[in-house]
């Protein structure tokens, strides 16, 4: 009697789920949507960074999926690479081999960027990098298959080393983050500085650990060798460390600093007004600059749907979100060596004006914004002022010093 | 390259006022390796729940007053959580081998680094340091920021307070003898599961103070629960485990190893404070001072 009982449910489950399936929606011809991976740091102190990012894709995918691409959507899975090489490179393995993705976008950590770009150049699978800085990416380890849209340590240092080749300051001081960016940006910068003006004169280093918490002890060594002026080479929550060793020592008033990203918005605004002023500092992109139509638009639809205003991933991201889309109407298909070929040279409106894909290194050409942060009554935070604009073009390598790099390689 | 007097004595302040905090923090987590034989783990994660919480207490009342609230209240919330913890949690654990509690200990810093997450979001966060401490003072010529001093003023002030409160007081009585012979006091008559929560909360309460005080000093992020950890338990480790002067020498050796490393040789700062661990643990692989276990 039991038995039967449990018999007609199974069977009555079985055809209740048979019937599920023939009711299905079936799509008919419809094409298949692009589907991209985005590996990021979405834990830790880079989650800042890496969730900018995610809301300017977000943002961008939105307006492009009501045209739609191929007549398809865009859509994306993420997967959190929680700032380690070998996570990263086993989550990018995941988005690949299981979720089958068209293309790869992401990743905040260079060192991430390079392990995935080294692994996608083997599968021959397109890797968009578009918050790691470092220069190899598109420099020395660049293939066929890695497109950078953010800038990279070579330009920023480039920007960085001009500027300071016109003021004064013979001995220096190089200070930074123990890591694959902050002795990339140390390098370039230096390299720069020391070809345009050959005198200067490096007279120590100090390197501390990725998310050393007291800087005190650096700033104030530092401080004790008297040099005319500093490179700190420091990014994220060792920035705010920094600017705050820099604040509570007096540092600033005393010797002048450079340092790429000072000027960051996510850097400044936790500090409020209590972040030192006159540090000179170069950025990608502020939110307040160029106060152009393109760019007030383009905070204005980040802040209504975000609730605050863009950080540099997100307008890198956003670029890059329309660099994809158009690539791939350009391309007329969702195939990869295709797509690769429609985003060599692409180019595409974006808040701070046109942005074009370089076809010979895959390295998106970005302006710097060169400023000094300073008060200004009309905010609560420091911002940068007295920007000056370096247009991409001075910045970068030229097409043949990369074919050198990667020659060597 | 060369120094005056002034930078050395600078640079050893510096270290000096570093270790303080380390110092608070260490006690607290010594202090409940010394009686519960707890390791844990999830120490950094009150101490950054305390930083962060700091940064809350702060934002809600106008001007200086506020970080002066938060460095009571913020340690306070600190201790009310690890107070949950121990009872709904800690309490069954006890008896479960020192793996074991590694373990769960770890699992519980997650889950308070995911809740710390929830509650108040991935962006950095930073707390000012009271009007009367900004900015810098000058101390024979080179410049030193006044916040430290009062850190350099607060840190044998909780070593007294700590001192006082195990030699003089009852439970701080029992408790020391708990970390000798937790059966023992039990045959006694003494509810020894009250006696290890009042530690367990007094130990947790310091890893509050720890993260309100270092508040000002840094930027308040994700992840500075584990830079931490690390370094306390090496700390307690070469101090000698429960010991709480053995937290104080561990931290002084760690802080101005690191500020004297920085100073002589920057690019391998880093290397200075374990290569001391190294060394004291060559000499004395139970610790510099005695230990309880």
């Amino acid at each position: 009697m039991r038995k039967g009982i449990v018999r007609k449910v199974l069977i009555l489950s079985v055809s209740f789920l048979a019937l599920l399936l023939l009711l299905q929606p079936v799509h008919v011809n419809a094409q298949r949507t692009i589907k991209v991976g985005i590996l990021d740091t979405y834990s830790g102190p880079p989650a800042v960074y890496g969730n900018d990012a995610l809301n300017g894709f977000k943002l961008a995918l939105n307006e492009i999926n009501k045209k739609g691409v191929l007549g398809a959507k865009i859509e994306f899975t993420t997967r959190d690479d929680k700032f380690k090489v070998d996570i990263g490179l086993s989550m990018a393995k995941e988005l690949v081999m299981m979720e089958k993705v068209d293309l790869l976008v992401g990743t905040i950590n260079s060192a991430v960027s390079l392990a995935v770009s080294d692994y996608v150049k083997g599968e021959k699978i397109p890797f968009i990098v578009w918050i790691s800085k470092s220069e190899k990416i598109t420099g020395e380890k660049g293939h066929r298959y890695v497109f950078c849209t953010s800038e990279n340590t070579y330009m920023a240092g480039k920007a960085g080393g001009v500027a300071l080749s016109k003021k004064p300051y013979v001995k220096y001081w190089i200070a930074g983050d123990d890591y694959e960016y902050g002795h990339a940006i140390a390098d370039a910068a230096w390299r720069n500085l020391k070809a345009l003006k050959p005198k200067v004169e490096l007279i120590g280093q100090s390197w501390w650990k990725v998310g050393e918490p007291d800087l005190i002890p650096y700033i104030t060594a530092i401080t004790s060798a008297k040099p005319d002026a500093v490179i700190f080479a420091t990014g994220g929550a060792s920035m705010t460390n920094a600017l705050k060793a820099i604040k509570s020592t007096g540092m600033s008033e005393r010797i002048p600093i450079w340092i790429h990203t000072a000027t960051d918005h996510a850097v400044l605004k936790p500090l409020g007004k209590e972040a030192p002023e006159g540090v000179m500092g170069t950025m990608d992109y502020h939110f307040y600059h160029p106060d152009t139509p393109a760019n007030r638009a383009f905070v204005k639809a980040f802040q209504d749907a975000y609730g605050n205003p863009p950080g540099f991933p997100a307008f890198h991201a956003y670029v890059t979100a329309h660099l994809i889309a158009k690539s791939f109407i350009k391309a007329g298909a969702i195939d990869r060596e295709k797509f690769i070929k429609a985003m060599e040279g692409m180019k595409v409106d974006s808040p701070v004006g046109e942005v074009e894909m370089r076809a010979c290194d895959h390295q998106a050409v970005l302006p710097m914004f060169l400023g000094v942060t300073k008060k200004v009554p009309q905010y609560d935070f420091i911002i940068s002022t007295d920007i000056v604009t370096v247009p991409g073009k001075e910045i970068m390598p030229t097409c043949e010093e990369i074919k050198k790099v990667r020659g060597k390689s | 390259m060369t120094f005056g007097g002034a930078e050395l004595i600078c640079q050893l302040l510096v270290g000096i006022s570093r270790s303080m905090i380390l110092f608070i923090v260490c006690a607290g987590l010594s202090f409940v390796l010394g009686v519960l034989r707890v390791p844990n783990i999830a120490h950094g994660s009150l101490y950054m729940i305390g930083a962060f919480a700091t940064f809350s207490i702060t934002k809600m009342f106008a001007g200086s007053t506020g970080f002066w609230i938060a460095l009571i209240l913020a340690p306070l919330l600190v201790a009310l959580v690890s107070l949950i913890a121990e009872r709904a949690l800690f309490q069954h654990l006890y008896q479960r081998e020192h793996l074991m509690l590694l373990l769960f200990t770890f699992a519980i810093s997650l889950i308070l680094g995911d809740l710390v997450k929830i509650v108040w979001g991935a962006e950095y966060k930073s707390v000012s340091a009271p009007a009367l401490l900004k900015g810098s003072i000058s101390l024979l010529g080179a410049s030193f920021p006044r916040y430290n001093l009062f850190l350099i003023l607060i840190g044998p002030l909780v070593a007294i307070a700590l001192w006082l409160f195990t030699i003089k007081t009852k439970i701080g009585k029992i408790s020391r003898a708990a970390a000798v012979d937790r059966e023992m006091v039990g045959v006694l008559g003494i509810n020894v599961s009250w006696v290890f929560a009042i530690a367990f909360v007094i130990g947790c309460y310091l890893a509050g103070v720890g993260g309100a005080l270092v508040a000002p000093t840094v930027s308040i992020t994700l992840g500075m629960d584990h830079t931490l950890i690390i370094e306390a338990f090496l700390i307690v480790i070469i101090g000698g485990l429960g010991n709480m002067w053995g937290a104080l020498v561990g931290s002084l050796i760690f802080g101005i190893t690191h500020s004297f490393g920085v100073l002589f040789w920057p690019q391998f700062a880093i290397v200075f404070p374990y290569i001391a661990v190294v060394i004291v643990l060559l000499l004395r692989p139970k610790g510099l001072l005695k230990s309880v276990w």
